[in-house]
């Protein structure tokens, strides 16, 4: 009965394709700011001073970073606190690229994502097998492993660090324009990337997987092969801030290659600003820029504070300020959702 | 010789690390979290009794009841304040909780402590060495070795034989199942969190007499517990004292081949029994 009503259904009557709603007028607003945002970064070079170009640079890696982790932590159940291992490894591979090897610097930044790529692989081979928090801090002794390697690898001039001398042979100017429009790049493939995958199928196994991964692999996602994918992806992305982090910056050590506050920046602006979603990782980055800026200077104390707020969002607010600025009004900046539409008769 | 040498200081090095390493074994095994701020309480504990010490005068035993003591108030604290709040079958939160607190912890310690080095004078005992054969071992780590020893065996005999070692079971199993024979999850909860941070105060102790504790250490304690832990077998009380009696070993050998190598050694072995036998030493498949 069950099955010939089933098979039946469609013959009988010719159901209207559903009509669903993706984008809201917000969304269309926050969009054509992005784009505008993405061309001024872009036009830096033409009107901004240097200390400009290097805090945005500098905003822009810290909204990659997040952004990288919130697709692990927010969507895809991987916690990391070892992101610093893709950071240092991509940002080392530049620099041997292009001071060891000769390479194009700005060539190189884009190159030098395969090593973060490669990296991802057998650590996630080894460290899916532990379970949660495991998993957690597992990618942190990879990190490790990676600086106490590299700190001995005499290729890299071991614990003394590298200077990227080759982009002397550029202007100041052209180093302002490569390095722009590299960052503009980063944000549309960061940001712009996420959302995209988020409103794809892909996010719709993501946001299953998010929910629960049992249910989301009782409904056809293959939950190992999303993750994999998920986790290489934001190496990759996180490799790519970090090189351009350290191309302005111009000299890499170990230590600050591989500098576990990577770890702590990125939890820290995605819990604040709210788990799981595009806007919120724009408003933590907001949040701790500033905060860094006028605060930075209390050294400790000011850590102590935003360690304590971590642990204040973790254990009252998981939404994080942009969840609590739903809770107000419904205006996504990056509408994710589907909205099924009733038919009015 | 200098290797079967590496080979028991190696042992001799895993006993502290099997201080730390109990601790995070219990809390596992109970309450399915990782307290990420485990190495920063040790170190706060080595710090306070270096602190009273230094003001009061005591001797290193006598700070070893007072840590203990004080570890295990802070750990109910800890319990009753935070982790009960977080525990659950998602990890994201208590991670992310005792990660902030972490944080919070190091660079508070910063600000009242500074950055410097600092140790707990021993007295006598903590340079006495006796001669086996032409080593000499030193009598402190040997009195670390025995405690890990003796802790093991009376924490693994407490959760095999007591009843407070069956309720733990218990709500390790099935927490609602266990609830609903009488068992009170928080109090056990609160107990087992109480008696791995009261550990911690054996493992302060001997730290800051053996070496040197600052307040950025803490990290470092937590991943070489964490990996005493996997080495061993998640869930096992005597596996994760085998598993910090191999990343001693590990280190120490790693150690002598090339100074730079030693502590990259012992994360190269956790790597390599993650690849080949991924549910640690003890552990069952």
């Amino acid at each position: 009965m069950v099955k010939e009503a089933s098979i039946g259904a469609p013959l009988d009557v010719s159901e209207p394709a559903p009509r669903v709603q993706r984008q809201t007028l917000s969304g269309m607003i926050a969009m054509g700011i992005s784009l505008c945002v993405l061309v001024v970064i872009s036009s830096m070079p033409w009107w901004a001073d240097q200390g400009l170009i290097r805090s945005v640079v500098e905003i822009s890696c810290y909204v990659a970073v997040a952004q990288m982790w919130n697709l692990l932590a927010g969507y895809s159940g991987l916690v990391s606190v070892g992101q610093q291992a893709f950071i240092g490894v991509a940002a080392y591979a530049m620099f041997v690229l292009a001071q060891l090897w000769g390479l194009n610097p700005f060539l190189a930044v884009l190159l030098c994502l395969v090593a973060p790529a490669v990296l991802a692989v057998p650590t996630y081979g080894l460290l899916h097998r532990l379970d949660g928090p495991y998993f957690a801090i597992g990618t942190w002794v990879v990190a490790e492993v990676m600086r106490l390697a590299t700190s001995t690898f005499g290729y890299v001039n071991a614990g003394a660090g590298m200077s990227l001398r080759v982009m002397t042979s550029y202007s100041a100017e052209q180093r302002a324009i490569g390095v722009s429009l590299l960052t503009a790049l980063m944000l549309l493939v960061t940001v712009g990337g996420s959302f995209l995958l988020l409103r794809s199928r892909y996010g719709l196994a993501l946001v299953a997987l998010r929910d629960s991964p049992v249910a989301a692999a009782s409904q056809g996602v293959n939950v190992g092969r999303m993750r994999f994918l998920v986790w290489i992806s934001a190496a990759i992305g996180t490799g790519f801030a970090g090189a351009i982090y350290f191309m302005a910056h111009l000299r890499i050590t170990p230590p600050a290659a591989y500098d576990p506050k990577w770890a702590n920046v990125a939890i820290f602006i995605v819990m604040v600003g709210g788990l799981g979603s595009l806007e919120g990782v724009l408003i933590g980055t907001l949040i701790y820029f500033f905060a860094d800026r006028w605060f930075g200077q209390f050294g400790a104390a000011y850590l102590v504070v935003l360690g304590l707020l971590t642990l204040f969002m973790a254990l009252f607010a998981r939404g994080g300020v942009w969840g609590l600025i739903c809770r107000v009004v419904d205006a996504p900046w990056f509408p994710t959702r589907r909205k099924l539409l009733e038919d009015q008769p | 010789m200098q290797w079967f040498d590496g080979l028991v200081q190696g042992v001799l090095l895993g006993g502290l690390y099997a201080q730390y390493a109990l601790g995070m074994a219990l809390m596992f095994g109970v309450m399915r979290i990782v307290n990420v701020t485990h190495g920063d309480l040790m170190i706060l504990l080595a710090l306070v009794g270096i602190s009273m010490a230094a003001r009061f005068g005591l001797g290193p035993w006598s700070v070893l009841v007072i840590l203990v003591a004080l570890g295990a108030a802070i750990g109910l604290v800890l319990q009753r304040v935070i982790l009960n709040r977080v525990v659950g079958s998602d990890p994201l939160p208590s991670l992310i909780a005792t990660f902030g607190l972490s944080i919070a912890l190091q660079n508070a310690m910063l600000e009242i402590w500074s950055a410097d080095t600092r140790s707990l004078d021993g007295g006598a005992i903590a340079q006495a060495s006796f001669q086996v054969g032409p080593m000499f071992v030193g009598v402190l780590p040997v009195i670390v070795l025995v405690t890990a020893t003796v802790l093991t065996g009376g924490l693994d005999t407490a959760v095999r034989y007591t009843r407070f070692g069956r309720a733990l079971r218990a709500a390790a199993a099935d927490v609602d199942a266990a609830a609903m024979t009488g068992i009170n999850p928080k109090s056990v909860y609160a107990a087992a969190t109480a008696i791995a941070v009261a550990i911690l105060g054996f493992a302060a102790v001997f730290q800051s007499v053996r070496a040197t504790v600052s307040p950025a250490d803490g990290p470092f304690q937590l991943i070489y517990a964490f990996e005493a832990v996997i080495i061993g077998g998640m869930g096992s009380i005597w596996g994760a004292f085998l598993g910090a009696m191999v990343l001693g070993v590990s280190q120490s050998v790693g150690f002598r081949i090339n100074p730079g190598f030693g502590v990259l050694a012992g994360h190269l072995v956790f790597l390599i029994v993650l690849a080949v036998r991924p549910q640690g030493i003890l552990g069952k498949e």
